[in-house]
């Protein structure tokens, strides 16, 4: 089976957002500050509905947020750049 | 450690501690009257019961959300976890005997509300251990 990973660049956009604590990302998002950090540390991969309205905090599209990374897809990127 | 967490242990250390207590006490029970009066010690498992008293201690957690989809989603499995242990539990009770006394034997229903009672705080031990397994130990990396 393939590991996949949620990876997700909020941490990066916090400080790019006047450095924007957890806590007031978790208010906005609806969600406890311990998600954020589970979120964050890539523990945890958060709702569609709620990647969704972390990216509008941010205001911008939730690919530029989350990228969705597998087995397959890095060695296939692999084979293209080889 | 959010809300959840903090009743998880209420119920991990009240269930230890009672578990712990009637072992001791039946132990020493054994050697002093025997058997069937040794089963006294039980009582011990009463603490257990002071674990309920732990979501009227603990106040909801401060902030404007106190639980999110995180937080349902570790309780979901944590139930299923204790759910399971508790079938596994009366399946046991009820295969154990069959296998070692026979089709033909009988047991006394005194056995009933035992397995009943064992089935029902190893539920909540196990659904607490899983909580508190799914966040962690220590909450690793919570800078703002």
């Amino acid at each position: 089976m393939a590991k996949n990973e949620v990876r997700n660049q909020i941490r990066r956009l916090r400080f790019e957002n006047g450095e924007m604590t957890q806590q007031q990302l978790a208010d906005k998002a609806g969600v406890t500050r311990q998600t954020i950090i589970a979120i964050e540390s890539g523990k945890y991969a958060p709702s569609l509905p709620l990647a969704f309205k972390i990216a509008r905090t941010f205001g911008m599209p939730i690919e530029d947020v989350f990228q969705y990374e597998d087995e397959d897809s890095q060695s296939s990127e692999t084979s293209l750049y080889a | 450690m959010n809300r959840v967490q903090k009743i998880a242990w209420s119920f991990v250390i009240t269930i230890s501690v009672a578990f712990l207590l009637s072992c001791i006490a039946i132990a020493i029970l054994y050697f002093k009257v025997g058997m069937p009066k040794a089963l006294a010690g039980l009582g011990f498992m009463g603490i257990a019961g002071l674990g309920g008293f732990s979501p009227l201690i603990f106040q909801t957690d401060k902030g404007k959300v106190a639980l999110d989809e995180r937080d349902s989603l570790i309780n979901r499995r944590a139930a299923l976890a204790g759910f399971g242990t508790s079938y596994l539990l009366v399946g046991l009770a009820c295969m154990i005997p069959f296998f070692i006394l026979g089709p033909k034997a009988s047991i006394s229903v005194i056995w009933l509300p035992y397995i009943f009672g064992v089935a029902g705080l190893g539920m909540f031990f196990v659904h607490s251990v899983a909580i508190l397994v799914q966040y962690g130990r220590r909450n690793k990396g919570e800078k703002s």
